[in-house]
């Protein structure tokens, strides 16, 4: 699935849901919307595509309880937002989206979180993407550093060439939401392979000591959960330049979903899976063996840690042997540590010691 | 007037060498005199206590106004006023009521009484004098005379006598320059400080006027501000008869004085006579367990024989191997508030959206006849994570101090309270959340742990009943919950139907550009169940209840139904407008039938309750007879039809013997609690 880019065939996509229930009460019917279930036990493994996808599980959302029939009045206001915005050639983010349901009465959004999972689900059911909805998101871009060049249409409609290493700050590249080949153009590099850091800390640790021109690497900061233009533009430099993809993240059961994430796709956006995810990414660090191995400082797992963890031993994404190892071994001891314990050893450690241990397990240094 | 008898012998016998200074000093913790808050509580107390009974007596709507006023600061003196429309006192009765340290003139009577704390209005007489020197100020005004007595009544400490002074006839009008019909103002300057908070004059007051209903209360602090609680009911407490002691409540010295007192000739008529429950019978049977002959003066017997006839009373002693056979004191002597006004009380004073009520039928404890009730309040206006406010009372007289250690509490604690909406922790002590407790003990003898008679002591019966009463009240309390979120549950589908699925409806044909369709088959579906809304609501101008029941049938069949409902009939509300008829299927039970209700059609009933004060009837509870399932309202339980039925016979019965005053509350039945021991029917509150 990808882009439709085509307006009508969007919007009579997007006919075929009004359709669904109109039909339904001209039968004398409760008005229903069916499509798949979005939860960890409807995904599975599509081996043509390496990556986890929606399965074949429906749900049907019928108006029998005030709830869903409320969803689906939303559902139906949306469609007619987003028809309104084809036809002006406008287009929203989420945010705006959520505050403009103000004005739909009974329609109405009672928290973003909803008007989210509800563009989510008519991508799903209409295998359209939100960009052809024209909804933008709020999320942030990531930043990037590395001897990259890319090249970004900016808003005056010209082509500029951006080096990520030379013609940026301290803070880098910054990626705009949309990273897709009519806004973002990869043109060339010089680097071995791309490293995706979770946290700003530590990626600024790694830019101060050199990091990127000392191991001929290109620093990513996923800014926790990774936005989806951030997994795409990894996706893209993987696919495109063929690059390597190391991920180092906090050892801990929401890192290990982050990485998940990157990697085979998440449970939320399964129906772009193919589109996201990284299936060659790897995960460097914080592993549970290095807790022990370095010794690092940790904190004991809270009940939601524990919890979180005991949800990922039955998802099928973790369903590997080094997975469930991880896994159990981090219930075993008990205990998370940040990728920034590292400092116990000094500034220097993880680039002088950790990074390159790590690497030269992978074949990369 | 009213002394208790300790103090009261205590204070005879020693008159001569305790001077009442002193007296004063060494009693003043049970006098309620033993700190400065403490103090002015007691001085309004008595006071209002007085009011109330003067009133109730001489049957007249109470209408109190009490006025404290800071006087010096530095010396903590405070002026009370306290001023009543009661019946005022004669003249030549104000000296003794206010002066003269008397035996209470019911002393021998048994009934429940206001006035078993404390010494009196004559305490705060006393108090005043000793602290300030100054003496207490009294205007009264009978109805039988054109003017007023104005009086100072002051104590000679010396000769612990009264003293007047100042006596003169003056014309006493009220604000408006009418002239004051009848009534009572009381002026007196004290020592005392006056405080805010759970122990202080205003919770006093505001406690006093939610189990007195039926009293006008208007107070004006030292600040100037003015709080004011309105009468809620017109209905005066029920006139309580005073009963003769039971033997089993009676103890040693108080059968050696009415023996002593005693001027019957012969011991049986002396039991029969003076003791209630004792038959011809039982008085015989009574005299042999004691070894006492029937024909013994009463007055002449030695302290051993008057020793072995309480034995024989309690049991110890007996005939042939058995208890001496007594009947249960008669329970008329009890004035319990009941459910209705207490409801009104506490919604007066506390803003609430649920209000249950539980009076239970009166019981018997050693003798002594007492009744418990309970209320309990639910409102966004209380603080949620506070403990709940118990309020305590005993013969309609509010406890403010001791909580913990009465037994009232402790029955609350020993509830589960988290089953009915309250935060508990384990399980057992004072729960918490936004509600209020309300627990009344009436009964002809009170006990206290202690002289300072503000925590009542243990006793088992007394106990359990106050259980019972608060488990009963919260099973109604959990119904009423039950309800609510059955018909949220409707209100929701109602939603659904009638406003989300139109709207589906049309904007998505208006999309699709099609005509927007027919949705009667999607509404049954989504329903497919017949439901009943009932609306219960005050009508300002007419003053009537409105009650309106609609029968909607959303599925595909005609329906059929007899629709039942409860009213309060026994109250002495009227149905009025009921334009269906229907008929009466027992007291208190009106039923309907409807014959046929066609698919996607709606059945509305509709009447008005009469004779009835706002409050009263805030929920109607409505019950079917029929196959399919209403949502809505209850199946109808035909066993709890006939119980019903066969208790109003039994009251019929009741009522050909003893007049019914009708002053009982109203009765409803309720399919879900059986109440087999005791047959009493329950009322359980609803919405305000």
């Amino acid at each position: 699935m990808a882009r439709v880019n085509d307006p009508e065939l969007t919007k009579s996509r997007l006919h075929l849901v009004v359709e669904e229930m109109y039909d339904r009460i001209v039968k004398g019917e409760p008005p229903t919307m069916t499509l798949p279930v979005r939860t960890k036990t409807n995904i599975a493994f599509d081996s043509k595509l390496g990556v986890y996808k929606y399965g074949k599980k429906r749900s049907t959302r019928d108006a029998t309880s005030l709830g869903s029939a409320k969803n689906l009045l939303r559902a139906l206001h949306v469609v007619e937002f987003i028809e309104e915005m084809i036809e002006a050639g406008k287009s929203s983010t989420l945010r705006e989206m959520y505050y403009i349901s103000e004005a739909w009465g009974l329609g109405k959004f009672g928290s973003q979180n909803e008007s989210n999972n509800l563009a989510e689900d008519l991508e799903v059911v209409t295998s359209c993407l939100r960009e052809d909805f024209k909804l933008r998101p709020e999320e942030d871009g990531a930043r990037m550093i590395g001897n990259v060049t890319l090249r970004e249409l900016n808003r005056r409609g010209q082509w500029m060439t951006i080096n990520a290493r030379d013609d940026v700050g301290d803070s880098g590249y910054g990626l705009p939401y949309n990273v897709e080949i009519e806004k973002i153009q990869l043109k060339e590099h010089d680097v071995k392979f791309l490293m995706a850091i979770e946290t700003g800390g530590m990626f600024d640790r790694l830019v101060e000591n050199g990091f990127d021109e000392q191991y001929n690497c290109a620093l990513i900061h996923l800014k926790g959960q990774p936005a989806r233009s951030t997994r795409r533009i990894i996706k893209r430099m993987n696919e495109e330049w063929d690059l390597p993809v190391v991920v180092f993240l906090d050892g801990d059961p929401w890192s290990f979903r982050i990485f998940a994430s990157i990697a085979y796709g998440a449970i939320k956006t399964a129906h772009i899976s193919e589109y996201l995810a990284t299936p060659s990414a790897s995960y460097l660090g914080i592993t549970s063996d290095d807790i022990l191995a370095y010794d690092l400082p940790a904190d004991d797992l809270s009940s939601k840690d524990i919890e979180a963890l005991k949800a990922e031993l039955s998802d099928p994404r973790f369903a590997d042997g080094w997975w469930q190892d991880q896994i159990n071994m981090m219930l075993e001891i008990g205990k998370k540590a940040e990728q920034q314990s590292l400092a116990k050893y000094g500034l220097d450690f993880v680039t002088d010691t950790y990074l390159p241990e790590k690497l030269e397990e992978m074949g990369l240094a | 007037m009213r002394l208790v008898a300790g103090i009261a012998e205590k204070m005879a016998s020693n008159q001569k060498q305790i001077a009442i200074s002193e007296f004063f000093e060494k009693n003043k913790h049970f006098l309620g005199f033993d700190s400065l808050p403490r103090s002015i509580i007691t001085a309004v107390k008595e006071a209002v206590d007085n009011s109330l009974d003067a009133c109730e007596e001489a049957r007249i709507l109470p209408d109190i106004h009490i006025k404290i006023s800071k006087i010096d600061s530095k010396k903590d003196i405070l002026e009370l006023v306290s001023e009543d429309n009661g019946p005022g006192i004669p003249q030549t009765s104000i000296e003794k009521v206010f002066g003269q340290l008397l035996f209470g003139s019911r002393f021998h009577a048994i009934r429940q009484s206001r006035g078993q704390q404390g010494i009196g209005i004559t305490g705060v007489v006393m108090y005043s004098q000793l602290t300030t020197g100054k003496s207490t100020h009294v205007l009264s005004k009978i109805a039988s005379e054109p003017t007023a007595t104005s009086v100072k009544i002051g104590l000679d400490t010396r000769k612990n006598k009264a003293v007047k002074s100042e006596q003169n006839r003056i014309i006493w009008e009220n604000e408006d320059l009418t002239l004051k019909e009848h009534g009572l103002r009381v002026t007196t300057r004290m020592k005392g400080k006056y405080q805010r908070g759970r122990q202080s004059v205003f919770q006093y007051l505001r406690m006093t006027s939610i189990v007195n209903p039926h009293a006008e209360i208007t107070f004006i602090d030292p600040d100037g501000e003015r709080f004011h609680w309105p009468r809620v009911t017109e209905r005066l407490p029920t006139k309580v008869d005073s009963i003769k002691p039971h033997p089993h409540g009676i103890e040693l010295g108080q059968l050696q004085r009415m023996c002593r007192d005693s001027k019957d000739s012969r011991l049986s008529v002396f039991l029969r006579q003076n003791f209630s429950g004792v038959s011809m019978r039982a008085a015989k049977e009574l005299c042999e367990a004691a070894e006492l002959d029937v024909s013994v003066k009463p007055k002449s017997m030695k302290p051993d024989d008057v020793r072995a006839l309480l034995e024989a009373f309690q049991g110890e002693r007996m005939v042939s191997g058995k208890i001496v056979k007594l009947l249960a004191p008669p329970t008329t002597c009890l004035s319990p508030i009941e459910e209705m006004l207490i409801k009104k009380g506490l919604s007066k004073t506390i803003d609430s959206k649920f209000i249950a009520t539980m009076t239970r039928a009166p019981s018997v404890s050693h003798g002594n006849p007492f009744q418990v009730e309970v209320g309990l309040i639910f409102g966004e206006g209380m603080a949620g994570d506070k403990h709940v406010e118990v309020l305590r009372f005993a013969n309609r007289v509010p406890l403010m101090y001791q909580q913990g250690g009465c037994l009232l509490t402790k029955a609350i604690e020993s509830i589960d309270w988290r089953q009915y909406g309250l935060e508990q922790a384990g399980g057992r002590g004072v729960p918490k959340g936004p509600a209020a407790i309300l627990v009344h003990l009436a009964s002809t003898n009170v006990q206290f742990t202690s002289e300072a008679k503000e925590a009542l002591s243990d006793n088992s019966n007394v106990f359990e009943e106050t259980r019972k009463a608060m488990l009963e009240m919260g099973r109604g309390l959990r119904k009423h919950l039950e309800k609510k979120k059955k018909m949220a549950k409707t209100r929701e589908k109602f939603e659904l139907i009638n406003d989300i699925l139109p709207a589906i409806a049309e904007k998505s044909a208006s999309i699709l550009d099609r005509p927007v369709p027919d949705l009667s088959g999607s509404i049954t579906r989504i329903m497919s169940a017949v439901i009943c809304n009932e609306t219960t609501e005050w009508n300002k101008e007419t003053k009537q209840t409105n009650v309106s029941i609609t029968l909607f049938n959303y599925t595909s069949r005609a329906r059929s139904y007899s629709v039942l409902v409860n009213w309060p009939e026994k109250a002495g509300g009227e149905m009025v407008g009921n334009e269906r008829g229907g008929r009466k299927e027992a007291m208190g039970i009106w039923g309907w039938k409807i014959e046929t209700l066609e698919p996607g059609t709606q059945a509305i009933i509709e009447y008005s309750l009469s004779n009835l004060e706002k409050g009263d009837w805030t929920e109607t509870d409505v019950f079917f007879r029929g196959s399919q399932d209403v949502i809505g309202a209850t199946k109808l339980d035909e066993k709890m039809l006939e119980e019903i039925r066969r208790l109003e016979d039994a009251f019929k019965e009741v009522d050909d013997v003893v007049s019914d005053d009708g002053a009982d509350g109203a009765s409803s039945f309720d399919p879900g609690v059986v109440d087999g021991d005791s047959g009493q029917t329950t009322l359980f509150g609803g919405d305000v």
